[in-house]
């Protein structure tokens, strides 16, 4: 490989990477909100992902709606989905009171309903798209070669994330949920109303995933079993360490560049097994990711 | 009681099993009664792959359907027991296991997913069960030769290959060839023979193998436009074939683009997917039926899917891509009880597969089995597909892949 | 997960129908034990081939979820990388069958040991940490195993799936589900008595005390950090052993099957069998492994279905299928 080249691949490896990453970075928050309240890492995250897409599909290509009202009613249906989750089932597994797993149990099979349902649909299995928010022209940015679409993927993205922030730091709310993250007692004793907080973190977290479906299904194409794409979220999230929002994001980026950089200069064939050794490597160096906190022992 | 007692337990009981023998000498053979015979199928039914077995199934049962009205074979009526095997070894093992022991079928027809029906092959040879596939490839379970296990019907991985790097050469001219395969078995067995092939012609073969689950192609494309071939063939499913498709058009990649039989599920689709008609401008895919999706020659499998399943025929997608692979599978069982005579036997029947040679007119090419081969399909077409038509590519293209047993 | 975790785990011993109380056994449980005994004992003489291999295969999974619950329900860790030991596990038997022509029980010891050494060295590595980083990491580890599994091409066969020749000793060898089925059961009952007696020794004491809490734990002098790392190595040998006994009635091993769903598979019998109990482990293997074969009969609905049963479980019998039943029929004691 000639200087030249591998100039050229560096370049194209970030800007894809980035690209791709925000989209993993999405999803990384998705699942370390919830996660950093519940302390559930959510299963269904991937199918919350599918299920939304194939809203869009039914409202945009079927009822011919237009963009302008399918995305509001997209991330409307995801967020009141995802919060009726919450209320109705894992409230009550959670009251039964076995262990904790059994939370992440009852995900897995909501994501498993979530695959029969749409695969009962005859939709499932063709993979399909529909038409992409913009459309996608080539552009160069110094030697890499990115579409319209991509940089309206990173920027909704990177919006979309720091509105997140905003959120959960300035309004009452975010006050709230940070609150139920660190001390769910203790917030209850000062008045905050956990099923409440539960319930909007659950539906943010459906509403993310709506956005995420709507910018990347024309992308990686839709079909019932694309929530795998989640794995690369939990990636993201655990080399940014699992609790920390920052963190998901700058781990969606890591994994994003990693992937790609690994394809370009290593071999296609390790692209997949890319993000696992990221993993591997940043929890052995830092066992408690890029940006979580310190490790705590288990009191007595 | 004590963990001593539970041992002495156990022991008489594994001394009395192995003293038993599985019995299973009948005088009769499993599966055959005057009027009846009965048949075992097995596919994907359910889940992620049920894409590739669902409605070859179907096929299949309309074609026996239709030749149970007309008397069925030798005055006995095809009876069907039909099992879901998830696309996994484990469960395809099962459903094998279930037909053969527990529904006492004649003979297997089924298999639609290659890896999964690898892991039966063992147990179908030791007991002498003749097993003609669906849709599967499994060159893994053809290759070394038995004499009970049929298939590639629809077509053999090493065929698909090769005839692919063949394509290039002579249609195309190309002296290199980008090669995009998966990491599979599929993807294994494809490359083999391409590599095989490309040997052969001089051919240059860049490749850049995938896994099936991947997200983000840019990377193996930008290798390939490094190492500047002058076509590009895809050998990958129909999802990350349409992502490669639609990124080499977005990183201004012109050479012509031929994309293998198994990521062809759906063209119209692909165009919906790839979002530009400008990507095909030079664009060819591979296909393994005698016409073109909905031709006249293979109108009639379509028609009878309608007058056989109308609901299923109203949904959306259906008949599923695949469906008419199960015609030439139901065509070859029904032919060699014909040929195996009045009083079958599975020996019989093997015996006449082995040498079976006819022309399904749904297939490319001839179903033929030979000494050496148990791939009954080999046979390409390449169409010009341009977004709206497709354009039949005169010439024929032959993988030169050879088993060397 | 941190605290939580401990805190709800059923208190092990007394949950262990038949196994714990010395002095006076129920006879219940006794007749339900000689039930399971003839059950296991007549079962070849009653069914066909396709049941033995469904039985073997269920046996297989008793094991693996036994090798689970030591790491998971007796030591409280949450390690996710068993389907990558029971792969081990498998390819070691098989390779030692195939290459060198072993006597499959020892290449089934080689298997347990070669999974469970290397479980000893990634458990040094990832038992730092805890809770959902130790989750996270070894699933990574799984699915970094499953692409060794599918690209190391020359021992594995990779993609192409590796054709596992029979199980044999001396002259006899292994060809049909019949034949394997005493060697499966009596593997099966050896790792069960093994895990009886880990959790009644001194050993199990100290899982358990690790599970409950570290720091008591280490204050009783418990070497929390081995114990965890034993925990986690035998787990690992266990899942390598289940790799072996489904390598005497198979023929061939792909990858494909060796991925992060059989983990969640077994995670998922465990915790509907009852998290912490010897009982709900083989319980769970055999009511979820019988379920899971069952739903193969109604294909379009399956994984609805399938979905909605894990669900209805944690909502209504969170501690398992035997403390459901044991509540329901308000028979015996919970501790």
């Amino acid at each position: 490989m000639t200087l030249d080249v591998a100039f050229l691949f560096l370049q194209q490896g970030i800007a894809s990477g980035l690209i791709v990453g925000s989209v993993y970075a999405l999803l990384a928050l998705a699942i370390v909100v919830i996660f950093k309240t519940s302390e559930v890492p959510n299963f269904s995250q991937g199918e919350m992902v599918m299920a939304a897409g194939y809203i869009a599909l039914y409202l945009l290509v079927f009822q011919s709606l237009p963009l302008w009202i399918v995305m509001p009613a997209t991330i409307l249906a995801a967020f009141a989905g995802a919060a009726l989750f919450r209320r109705l089932i894992l409230n009550q597994v959670a009251r039964a009171n076995g262990s904790p797993v059994n939370l992440v149990i009852a995900t897995l099979g909501l994501s498993y309903v979530l695959r029969g349902f749409v695969r009962q649909t005859g939709f499932g299995d063709t993979p399909r798209s529909f038409p992409p928010v913009v459309e996608p022209e080539s552009i160069l940015i110094g030697q890499a070669s990115v579409t319209t679409l991509d940089l309206v993927i990173l920027a909704t993205a990177i919006v979309v994330m720091a509105a997140f922030f905003w959120m959960f730091k300035y309004t009452k709310t975010g006050r709230a949920m940070r609150a139920v993250g660190m001390n769910p007692k203790a917030a209850r004793l000062v008045g905050v109303d956990l099923t409440r907080i539960h319930m909007i973190v659950w539906g943010l977290s459906g509403g993310i995933s709506a956005v995420a479906a709507l910018l990347i299904s024309p992308k990686v194409l839709m079909t019932a079993d694309m929530g795998s794409i989640v794995t690369l979220g939990f990636a993201a999230a655990i080399v940014g360490g699992f609790t920390s929002l920052p963190g998901a994001v700058v781990g969606g980026f890591l994994i994003g560049i990693i992937e790609n950089l690994v394809g370009l200069f290593i071999t296609s064939r390790a692209i997949v097994l890319a993000p696992f050794l990221a993993i591997m490597l940043v929890l052995v160096i830092r066992p408690q990711g890029l940006f979580g906190g310190r490790v705590e022992i288990k009191k007595v | 009681m004590t963990s001593k007692t539970t041992q002495v337990w156990l022991g008489a009981a594994v001394l009395a099993a192995s003293l038993v023998h599985a019995s299973s000498a009948s005088a009769q053979e499993p599966g055959l009664t005057d009027k009846t015979i009965k048949i075992g199928m097995f596919s994907p039914l359910s889940g992620a792959n049920m894409a590739y077995g669902f409605d070859v199934v179907n096929a299949a049962k309309m074609y026996y359907d239709k030749v149970n009205k007309e008397g069925g074979v030798h005055g006995r009526t095809i009876e069907l027991v039909v099992e879901d095997d998830r696309c996994n070894a484990n469960d395809l093992v099962s459903a094998v296991k279930k037909l053969v022991e527990q529904d006492q079928v004649f003979m297997l027809n089924g298999g639609s997913c290659s890896a999964a029906a690898v892991a039966a092959k063992d147990y179908v040879v030791r007991s002498k069960i003749p097993w003609v596939m669906l849709n599967a490839s499994a060159d893994g379970a053809l290759y070394p030769p038995t004499d009970y296990i049929f298939g590639a019907y629809s077509i053999s991985q090493y065929a698909v290959g090769g005839s692919v790097v063949d394509f290039g050469k002579q249609h195309l001219k190309a002296k290199k060839i980008g090669y995009i395969n998966h990491d599979d078995a599929y993807g294994a067995w494809n490359l083999e023979a391409a590599q095989a092939t490309a040997k052969e012609l001089g051919v240059d073969l860049a490749v850049e193998s995938i896994n099936p689950n991947i997200t983000d192609v840019t990377a193996p494309l930008i290798k390939l436009r490094a190492a500047n071939p002058d076509m590009i063939a895809i050998t990958t499913y129909a999802k990350p074939a349409a992502l490669i498709i639609k990124k080499a058009h977005e990183l201004g990649i012109t050479k012509p683009i031929v994309l293998a039989v198994t990521g062809t599920a759906n063209v119209s689709q692909l165009v919906d997917n790839v979002g530009s008609k400008d990507a095909l401008k030079n664009f060819y895919v591979q296909d393994v039926l005698a016409d073109v999706p909905g031709g006249s020659k293979i109108k009639w499998v379509y028609d009878m899917y309608k007058e056989n399943y109308p609901d299923l025929a109203s949904k959306p997608d259906h008949p599923q891509a695949y469906m008419p692979y199960g015609i030439a599978p139901a065509m070859s069982v029904v032919k060699a009880l014909k040929d195996a005579g009045p009083n079958p036997t599975r020996e019989k029947v093997a015996e006449a597969l082995r040498t079976q040679k006819f022309d399904s007119g749904v297939m490319a090419g001839p179903i033929e089995f030979g000494p050496n081969d148990r791939a009954a399909q080999e046979s390409t077409i390449y169409l010009k597909f341009d977004g709206n038509q497709q354009t039949l590519v005169p010439g024929s293209f032959q993988s030169r892949w050879k088993y060397k047993g | 997960m941190r605290d939580k975790t401990a805190a709800v785990l059923p208190r092990s011993e007394a949950d262990l129908p038949g196994l714990s109380a010395r002095s006076s056994v129920p006879l219940g449980r006794v007749a339900l034990l000689a039930l399971a005994v003839a059950t296991l004992a007549l079962l070849p003489f009653a069914v066909t081939g396709y049941v033995l291999y469904i039985a073997n295969l269920l046996l297989v999974f008793v094991v693996l979820c036994l090798g689970l619950h030591l790491v998971i329900g007796e030591s409280g860790q949450f390690a996710l990388a068993h389907a990558a030991f029971y792969g081990i596990g498998i390819y070691t038997s098989g390779l030692a069958g195939n290459a060198f022509g072993w006597p499959f029980p020892l290449s089934m010891l080689l298997a347990g040991l070669v999974a469970g050494a290397v479980g000893v060295v990634i458990g040094a590595v990832a038992l730092r940490m805890r809770d959902i980083y130790l989750a996270l990491a070894t699933f990574a580890f799984g699915e970094a195993m499953q692409w060794v599994f599918l690209n190391w091409d020359q021992v594995t066969g990779g993609p192409n799936g590796l054709r596992i020749s029979p199980a044999r000793l001396g002259a006899f060898e292994i060809l049909s589900d019949r034949q394997a089925y005493p060697v499966v059961v009596v593997m099966t009952v050896l790792m069960l008595l093994l895990t009886i007696l880990i959790s009644r020794s001194r050993l199990g004491r100290s899982f358990r005390a690790v599970r409950e809490s570290e720091v008591a734990a280490m204050a009783m002098g418990i070497p929390v950090r081995r114990a965890k790392i034993t925990a986690f190595g035998l787990s690992a040998f266990f899942a390598g052993v289940a790799g072996s006994m489904f390598a005497t009635f198979s023929t061939y091993i792909h990858p494909d099957s060796l991925g992060f769903q059989t983990t969640i598979l077994v995670l998922t019998m465990i915790v509907v069998g009852g998290l912490g109990s010897i009982a709900g482990a083989v319980g769970g293997a055999i009511v979820f492994g019988l379920i899971s074969e069952f739903l193969r009969q109604t294909p379009s609905y399956q994984e609805i279905i399938y979905g909605l049963i894990l669900i209805g479980f944690m909502m209504y019998a969170p501690r398992g299928l035997f403390a459901f039943i044991r509540d329901k029929v308000g028979g015996g004691t919970r501790g």
